[in-house]
């Protein structure tokens, strides 16, 4: 296995008197998809919150390649190479494909001290990453109010891979779709790993989970309470972790 | 011909049909009064849309991004006492023109530091503006007109070039500097990502701030602009002037297809909703309908425009919060 890209270490978040994480340790790999699986309430999006820059967490350190980092806002995560797509997919319906996903982020070039979009680059260089990705799109000018929940998908995948993230953290990003636009992201989350890309998901559909990812880390109630490697486990394995029917998280649990 | 369909295929629907009303109610005029169809008569209509035409340019902009500015007619009456008071005051014409664009943007900037800084919905906002600014207007005029002001200003921006009037070259130039904005800069596509989803534009990275400071700046230069034409022209300002111009902005800029709600607007959409507007007072005024009945009309019209693209699915207000019900 190659080296962690992101190691954290020890990650506790407080909101007042709550406590939605504690102590968790986890370290994620470039090329691997990692599932985060827990009910609701366990602390994995109070997690990914923290891994996005958008909740500074109470305690623990983050490293990214090795070097400690400590995020003020998303905005200092995408610097750190880590992107997020929310649930709520922030694109703009109003505008194109190329435009969404080169938003805040255009190509210019200046005509008497005016910085023009070079437009004709960005679509192409966008017709390209959705080639590469085989999103089925075919014109990067459509406006994204007309896409397919699963069409969506892809340009927030494409405008990831466009801001060169190397941490893509997805939340629930199959939970609106049917059952053709699954495969078809599923597909796009294998993608994104074999370009060299840590995947983070989120997901409470424990197929899908088996289909695409390589580890899965369980939470419960604010604790990491497993680890398994797809491999070694089995989704009724997973389920008994996620409900507590486990006699590993019996224990623990016990012990506290 | 060839060339007519091109230009014709560019128009979008709502362009096409306010084209078509703007030919049907000039045919209907003509023939009901024997004043409208002349030369003088075309030229009054075009002197009347100067003002709308600028301060409905900077009203797309903000409809764009999902604002709005209800005080902007009497930002172009205080615009107009300050370049009156220059020129009342022997100012350097040459100089006089500058201080409408900029009086403009200043009180453009007030508006943006009251709506952006303070959080609060762009239509509330400048709605108390709007109260301010009329008892400032009537406190600076003392309740007088400013009136006989010199022909300085006049001499200047009266010229004409290859015989169009220098002010339908500016209002070009601005139309062409606002396009390129909107179409090909970043500021016009962010401007238009706020107006479908602040959050979502925030989310993006996009400094939402900056972009709705520019906004409201250039809207308030282009209505100092308007003012400083008002004045050379007409050369008196009252305490009316500019009063009834947010009302026709808003008309014309929705009637032309921007929207309301932000995330999508159109200039020619815009170009021709005031000349449907102007046209269509000038009309009535010609056949005896009293210049009372003027905002009678346009409100109709907004309030008429508003409910069609309602019924027509293109429009719904039922996701705002308490300041749009």
């Amino acid at each position: 296995m190659s080296e962690a890209f992101l190691v954290a270490k020890g990650i506790a978040k407080r909101f007042g008197g709550l406590t939605a994480l504690s102590n968790v340790d986890l370290e994620i790999r470039a090329g691997e998809v990692l599932a985060l699986l827990g009910d609701n309430g366990a602390g994995k999006s109070t997690f990914i919150k923290v891994l996005a820059g958008a909740h500074p967490p109470s305690e623990g350190q983050i490293l990214v390649a090795g070097q400690p980092v400590s995020f003020a806002s998303p905005k200092d995560a995408a610097a750190s190479g880590i992107a997020t797509i929310f649930q709520e997919l922030a694109l703009s319906e109003n505008l194109s494909i190329s435009e969404n996903v080169y938003l805040g982020r255009e190509l210019k070039h200046s005509v008497l001290g005016i910085p023009f979009l070079r437009r004709r680059e960005m679509k192409q260089r966008v017709a390209e990453l959705l080639k590469e990705l085989d999103a089925h799109i075919s014109d990067p000018e459509a406006p994204v109010g007309s896409l397919s929940g699963g069409q969506r998908q892809s340009v927030a995948i494409c405008r990831a891979l466009n801001l060169n993230a190397r941490l893509v953290i997805m939340d629930e990003p199959t939970a609106a779709l049917a059952v053709a636009e699954t495969r078809k992201v599923l597909s796009l989350i294998r993608k994104l790993a074999e370009r060299g890309c840590a995947v983070v998901l989120i997901s409470h559909n424990i197929s899908d989970v088996f289909e695409v990812a390589d580890r899965m880390v369980v939470f419960r109630r604010g604790r990491k309470v497993a680890e398994r490697l797809r491999a070694e486990t089995e989704p009724e394995e997973i389920v008994a972790l996620i409900t507590g029917a486990h006699p590993d998280v019996r224990a623990l649990e016990k012990a506290q | 011909m060839r060339r007519l369909n091109q230009a014709m295929s560019t128009l979008t629907g709502r362009e096409l049909i306010l084209l078509a009303a703007c030919v049907a109610i000039t045919i209907a005029f003509a023939s009901a009064s024997p004043v409208f169809a002349t030369p003088e008569n075309a030229a009054t209509i075009m002197r009347n849309s100067v003002e709308l035409l600028l301060i409905g340019l900077g009203m797309t902009l903000l409809l764009a991004m999902g604002g709005i500015d209800v005080s902007i007619g009497v930002v172009m009456g205080l615009a107009a006492i300050a370049v009156g008071r220059a020129l009342g005051a022997d100012l350097d014409p040459a100089l006089a023109t500058v201080i409408g664009p900029l009086t403009g943007a200043l009180l453009g900037l007030v508006t943006a530091a009251v709506v952006v800084l303070g959080r609060i919905p762009a239509i509330v906002g400048t709605l108390g503006l709007l109260g301010i600014y009329r008892t400032a207007i009537f406190v600076v005029l003392g309740g007088q007109w400013l009136s006989g002001l010199p022909t300085s200003l006049t001499e200047i921006l009266g010229a004409s070039l290859a015989g169009v009037p220098l002010s339908f070259w500016m209002i070009a130039l601005a139309y062409l500097a606002v396009w390129l904005a909107l179409r090909r800069t970043s500021f016009g596509l962010h401007l238009l990502a706020i107006g479908n989803s602040e959050e979502k534009a925030r989310l993006a990275g996009i400094s939402v701030i900056k972009v709705r400071f520019a906004a409201f700046i250039i809207s308030g230069m282009l209505a100092g602009l308007a003012a400083t034409f008002y004045v050379a022209t007409y050369r008196n300002v009252e305490m009316s002037t500019g009063s009834t111009l947010a009302l026709d902005a808003i008309a014309a800029v929705v009637m032309g297809g921007t929207s309301i709600l932000g995330g999508r607007c159109s200039l020619i959409g815009t170009v021709l909703g005031v000349l449907l507007l102007r046209i269509l007072q000038n009309g009535l005024l010609l056949i005896g309908v009293p210049s009372l009945w003027q905002t009678v009309v346009t409100g109709g019209l907004l309030i008429a425009v508003l409910s069609l693209e309602v019924l027509a699915g293109r429009l719904s207000f039922s996701k705002l919060g308490w300041a749009g019900r």
